[in-house]
């Protein structure tokens, strides 16, 4: 047997996120216990009519959503418990609506911050509609074997350690929420364990105070003892002395209280909880509370320290008179299933990566770029083309050629607002696109037209020069299998009016003095086709190509030069329009040539 | 509780329309000047000036200054205003007419757990406190009001007769109103008197102690609460607070000069019960602190760098039940962070730390504590099974 929460109890939460942490731990101990989840459902406005998602054992169950508690009950007849995780301002009216529903019997508040007066009225309320208000700021509630009601018990070990999947004999009332499962502990460390644990919350008022529970401790016959551990402040420690000290009891009541420290502390210093406050008086100290409490007959340990001995000592005595029997610990107890990444820690089982990568790791406090880590890069003296040859190629690049990867960059960033890509994206900055839509618009543009002739270009002049063709039989080949030759040709440039952009590159890589077999085969094909036609010059994307292939990337890596490169350009086009606050670009008529038909009248459908 | 001040307090009363004395706050003589050129009542009546702090005995500090005239008033500023008393500087006077009257009466309204009671007394002043029994209450349960007919019945039961009973019923049913409109816990005027020029019953002085979490509810609560702790809050102190509004969950922090064993414990309930542990070895404690309710590790790290900042500490207790919800990796590695960077400090000299803890992720928490050994940390780091305040006992055993 058990108080307040036990196998029937069904309950509602009202609240989000706290509600649905506090649900995966009832799950995580119905699941030990091998009951079906006592969570039903939730009420949460924001998020009426979705589900919450709550892992039980190795499975998720959907618990639903309501707006309402009256929708939650009537979907769900066998709520009888509410868990209340409301924030402070909107907590009374929530509480109030689960008191008021007729299905449900006991409310227990969770939120902390209640206004005093608040608290007083739920606790009216309940007592008058006969029903239980517990909190607020209470941990909550645990009936051994039978119900959790919030995250009282803590996690899953602690759940086993303190072996709460079977009933004791001890039952416990706390107001500090932290302390809750300290006895929990102590009482299956030094005795049987619980029955039920109550967080009845610190506030100075809380809805049902010991006394109410002490009564139905002593109406529940496997609960042989009580644990009560109160605080200095408020008088719910005398009046639960004054209930036990009123009559013979069948319950034995151990207790203690905290506070003896403000007898040397300076005048005025107060701490804990909100309802740790001494009368003016000094009613409701420490030694006041304790005092109460052994004149009541109550067993009350000089020190916490000596709690444990003291639940000791009862549980022997109770053991000595027959009153309770040792318990036999089941064989086995269900194990919570493990995460993949906690299966994965313990070594216990192995996992087929999904991906694989070669070139960059984050994992730590900073991103690794083949390895290397960023920080250190960037100290060494490294710089942007370094990055790229790191994560593009696998390599640390060297002076010279970061040097000549740099310059292609510069030189290739941006090209004018008529080219497809800028123009694309400048079409769409100002249809008020966002800057990375925007700026995709332009990078489409980027293929066999506009800019995306670098890996191609690379890859057929690297394929004659690994086959040591000659112009000519590369030529005959080019026209034979594969058309046009990419890197070469331009649409306004030409021998006398050639691309300053090539002639910047080649010249510089030439200074360097280093081998540049394609670069050379190429401006080979640029001497026989430029002589037959004035336009078929050695374009930027194929100067770009050669000499990329020279420094040794791979050919699949090349547009991703003039991707990069362009990149910036497109950016720096939306951004500018957007300073500008351009208009809507709407074409207007006289550029376009309408050659569709004339207008006609349509047949009649048929 | 939210200690009020007297002015703010006052304004409380008058809004429920408890006649108090006329008065202004100040923070300077050239105001109240100024403020005397404008009000009639300030160049008119006898004034009274009060240091407006969280100070008791006033009257004995000199704080206090009765039957003054305006100049006399901005005098007695001059003086009070940057007075130095303990941790408090005293920064606002409040100057208030002084009420000729013959009586003193008492009224309060206390919160219970049943709801609230009114007191009553016919006599008021120092008289009402050596006469306790005097008090007449009456008793209310949450949601109800008081009756007029209930209200004199408290006053005739108090003593009054005639025609004063139902001015002290008035009187007091508008302090159970301002009580209950305005979320106080403790309302209480000492003395209540008449006043000669028409009779009127009015509050001469109020202690208001206001419910700090309805403060959502009153927009015009636009005072600040008077610290309710018998000093000004340290730096630190205010650095901690500052902390503690700001994140989910809470850390706490109050200096206690001359003490050798610094606290760092977890939960409200536990750190009084591991204070109590201290002194009743005989230990003196330099410090109360409490975390809460899975606060982030970072706040636990301010927490734990001011710990480790009190003077001539020799223990630091980083006590704690078992957690129901807060991640005992996650807070233990604030607290790892605070020491480390204490020790750079060259704090933790001759400093033993005395670790018990349990809760979700304990193991992992414990061994990064224990791990600290190797950096020159003198730690001692127990488990679940070491119970709660045994480390006390250890780290004070002599």
């Amino acid at each position: 047997m058990s108080i307040l929460a036990n196998k029937d109890t069904r309950v509602v939460i009202q609240g989000g996120q706290a509600g649905v942490n506090a649900a995966r731990r009832m799950a995580e101990f119905c699941y030990l216990i091998k009951r079906p989840l006592s969570v039903e459902a939730f009420v949460y406005p924001p998020d009426a009519g979705k589900t919450n998602e709550i892992p039980y054992g190795s499975g998720l169950i959907a618990v639903p959503i309501y707006k309402t508690i009256a929708e939650a009950t009537k979907n769900h007849p066998a709520i009888n418990t509410s868990l209340v995780y409301i924030g402070a301002d909107r907590a009374m009216k929530g509480g109030m609506e689960a008191l008021d529903d007729s299905h449900i019997k006991v409310v227990s508040m969770i939120t902390e911050g209640v206004p005093e007066k608040d608290a007083k009225i739920l606790g009216a309320h309940a007592r008058k509609l006969g029903k239980v208000f517990n909190g607020p700021s209470s941990i909550g509630i645990i009936s051994a074997g039978a119900c959790r009601l919030g995250v009282i018990g803590g996690a899953f070990d602690n759940l086993v350690l303190s072996k709460l999947y079977r009933e004791g004999s001890f039952g416990v009332i706390t107001k500090s929420g932290g302390l809750s499962n300290e006895i929990i502990w102590i009482c299956s460390q030094f005795a049987d364990g619980i029955t039920t644990a109550i967080g009845i919350g610190g506030d100075a008022y809380p809805g049902t105070d010991y006394v109410s529970y002490l009564e139905m401790f002593e109406n529940d016959p496997q609960t042989k003892a009580v644990v009560i551990v109160g605080e200095m402040g408020g008088d719910l420690e005398e009046r639960a002395a004054e209930w036990y000290g009123a009559k013979k009891r069948r319950v034995k009541l151990i207790g203690v209280v905290s506070g003896f420290c403000q007898e040397s502390l300076p005048k005025g210093m107060k701490f804990g909880h909100a309802g740790a406050k001494e009368g003016m008086k000094g009613e409701g100290s420490a030694r006041s509370k304790s005092d109460a409490l052994k004149k009541a007959g109550a067993i009350v340990p000089p020190t916490f320290g000596a709690l444990g001995p003291a639940i000791k000592e009862t549980y022997q005595e109770m053991l000595k008179s027959g009153q309770v029997k040792e318990i036999v610990e089941p064989t086995s107890l269900p194990k919570l299933p493990k995460t993949v990444e906690e299966a994965m820690k313990a070594d216990e089982v192995i996992v087929a990566p999904l991906i694989r990568t070669t070139i960059s790791d984050d994992r730590g406090d900073e991103p690794c770029y083949d390895g290397y880590p960023a920080s250190e890069l960037i100290n060494k003296g490294y710089e942007i083309p370094h990055v790229i040859g790191l994560l593009w190629d696998k390599r640390l690049i060297s002076k010279q050629e970061a040097e000549i990867i740099k310059r292609i960059v510069m030189l290739s960033a941006d090209h004018g607002p008529c080219v497809s890509g800028a123009y694309a994206t400048i079409l769409a900055a100002c249809a008020g696109i966002g800057l990375s839509q925007a700026v995709a618009a332009g990078l489409i543009m980027i293929g066999p037209r506009f800019g995306g002739a670098v890996t191609d270009a690379g890859r057929w002049f690297k394929y004659a020069v690994d086959n040591k063709m000659t112009v000519e039989d590369f030529l005959a080949y080019m026209k034979k299998n594969v058309g046009p030759v990419p890197g070469i040709g331009h649409r306004v440039k030409s021998l006398r009016n050639p691309d300053k952009r090539v002639k910047e590159l080649v010249g510089y890589v030439k200074s360097l003095h280093i081998k540049t077999p394609c670069l050379d085969f190429a401006l080979q094909v640029e001497q026989v086709t430029a002589a037959k036609k004035d336009n078929l010059i050695l374009n930027v994307d194929g100067t770009m190509a050669a000499v990329l292939v020279d420094l040794g990337f791979p050919v699949d890596s090349l547009n991703g030069f003039f991707i990069l490169s362009r990149t910036i350009g497109l950016i720096g086009h939306w951004v500018d329009q957007k300073r500008q606050d351009s208009r809507l670009i709407r074409l207007f008529d006289y550029l376009v040539n309408y050659a569709a038909p004339k207008r006609r009248e349509v047949p009649p459908l048929k | 509780m939210a200690k009020v001040l007297e002015g703010p307090g006052m304004g409380l009363m008058k809004k429920w329309g408890i006649h108090v004395p006329n008065y202004v706050v100040v923070t300077s003589a050239d105001e109240l000047a100024k403020l005397g050129q404008a009000n009639e009542w300030m160049k008119t009546s006898k004034l009274v000036a009060k240091a407006h702090e969280a100070l008791g005995s006033r009257f004995k500090l000199g704080l206090v200054k009765v039957g003054l005239d305006l100049n006399g008033a901005v005098a007695a500023t001059k003086e009070m205003i940057g007075r130095q008393v303990g941790s408090i500087t005293v920064s606002q006077v409040i100057v208030s007419e002084m009420i000729a009257h013959k009586e003193e009466y008492y009224c309060a309204v206390k919160s219970t757990r049943e709801g609230a009671e009114i007191l009553v007394a016919n006599c008021g002043g120092i008289e009402v406190e050596s006469n306790w029994d005097r008090v007449k209450r009456l008793c209310l349960e949450v949601g109800q009001a008081p009756s007029p007919e209930s209200l004199e019945q408290l006053a005739k039961d108090a003593g009054f007769t005639g025609p004063l009973t139902k001015k002290m019923a008035d009187f007091a049913g508008k302090m159970f109103t301002c009580f209950d409109s305005e979320d106080a816990q403790y309302l209480e005027v000492n003395p209540v008197v008449t006043r000669e020029s028409d009779g009127a019953f009015v509050a001469l002085d109020a202690v208001t102690l206001l419910d700090g979490d309805a403060k959502f509810r009153h927009p015009d609560w636009n005072f600040a609460f008077a610290a309710e702790f018998g000093r000004a809050y340290s730096k630190e102190e205010l650095e901690v607070m500052a902390v503690d509004s700001k994140i989910k969950g809470s850390v706490k922090f109050i200096e206690i000069p001359g003490g050798d064993t610094a606290m760092l414990p977890a939960g409200g309930g536990a750190s009084v019960y591991y204070s109590d542990a201290v002194v009743a070895r005989g230990g003196k404690l330099a410090n109360y602190a409490e975390y809460s309710g899975d606060p982030p590790d970072w706040a636990v790290e301010v927490l734990t760098e001011k710990v480790c900042s009190l003077p001539g500490i020799k223990n630091i207790i980083v006590g704690g039940a078992i957690a129901n919800f807060t991640d005992v990796k996650k807070t233990f590695g604030g607290i790892i962070n605070g020491f480390r960077k204490a020790k750079a400090d060259g704090k933790m000299k001759d400093v033993k730390i005395w670790v018990r803890r349990g809760g979700p992720r304990e193991k992992e928490g414990l061994d990064a504590m224990r791990a600290l050994k190797d950096e020159g940390f003198d730690i001692n780091v127990f488990d679940r099974y070491t119970p709660l305040t045994d480390i006390v006992d250890k780290a004070l055993q002599k």
